[in-house]
């Protein structure tokens, strides 16, 4: 990895640069979240309308550990949870969704590597990776594991690489908040 | 005498007095970075630097802080931001025990 990260110019503008691996890592990652939250298929009862305005059939959880963690309950209680999610939970699929697709937009189309975000394409960025290492942290499973022990991950653990993109983001991530953050 | 159930007397008088007995609480969270939730504070509450990094802090240590007050809508709105975020967030009566 040898971007340096994003820096703030002016006083709306964050930049970084990446190398061509990077930026294919960070286009792949926003893809997989932009496929996980793609909808549940249905098989409940399919009423166009109620869909056309975001209102699902479905009020469970999703049984996929990743994706509960990104959409996660919004009451203790179950019964009121199930309600609000048949209400709510399309529309924060739909947001999150716009977040990884921006991300991978800028990704796209930053010929050079060059990534200049503004306030609003910052935060949408910063969701978007937010999610990707709620994936990740999923799959490590960093509420159990500790600290050291995801250091201790031999070379050869498939999950070694994962736990290196994990802390590559956090590093990111943490950059461009400063960066943010830096104005107020 | 008819005999009204405690709890649904107590909801109609919040509801008529104008109370605003909800509450956002914020949970913590190995992923989520200390930056992180402090800027999603500050962003979507308009909270002070101080404030926000204050109510990550008590998250932080004490695994749970309210963040915010208000009607039921407000806070499931509030919640819905939070999670748009990936802040782990739940809301409920502010009388019930956190």
């Amino acid at each position: 990895m040898t971007s340096e990260g994003f820096k703030r110019h002016g006083s709306n503008s964050y930049i970084a640069e990446f190398a061509q691996n990077e930026r294919e890592i960070l286009i792949n990652l926003a893809e997989q979240i932009i496929e996980l939250l793609a909808e549940r298929i249905d098989h409940g009862h399919e009423d166009p309308l109620a869909a056309m305005v975001g209102i699902t059939s479905h009020d469970s959880p999703p049984e996929d550990e990743v994706l509960h963690r990104l959409l996660p309950n919004a009451y203790q209680d179950q019964a009121d949870s199930a309600e609000f999610r048949r209400y709510t939970e399309s529309t924060l699929r739909n947001k999150k969704q716009a977040h990884a697709m921006a991300m991978r937009m800028y990704l796209k189309s930053a010929e050079d590597g060059v990534i200049d975000l503004d306030h609003d394409g910052a935060n949408a960025w910063l969701g978007a990776v937010n999610d990707i290492r709620l994936a990740l942290g999923v799959r490590l499973n960093v509420q159990e594991r500790t600290q050291d022990e995801l250091e201790l991950l031999a070379p050869d653990d498939p999950l070694r690489g994962v736990y290196i993109v994990y802390g590559w983001l956090g590093w990111l991530q943490e950059g461009l908040i400063e960066a943010l953050m830096d104005e107020s | 005498m008819v005999k009204t159930d405690t709890k649904i007397e107590e909801e109609i008088r919040a509801i008529f007095s104008g109370d605003t007995p909800w509450v956002t609480i914020v949970w913590d969270d190995p992923v989520n970075l200390m930056t992180y939730v402090t800027y999603v504070l500050m962003e979507l509450f308009g909270f002070s630097k101080a404030k926000a990094q204050e109510l990550m802090m008590k998250v932080h240590t004490e695994g749970k802080a309210v963040v915010s007050t208000g009607s039921r809508e407000e806070m499931e709105h509030d919640v819905a931001r939070l999670h748009e975020y990936g802040l782990w967030a739940t809301l409920q009566r502010g009388d019930q025990a956190l």
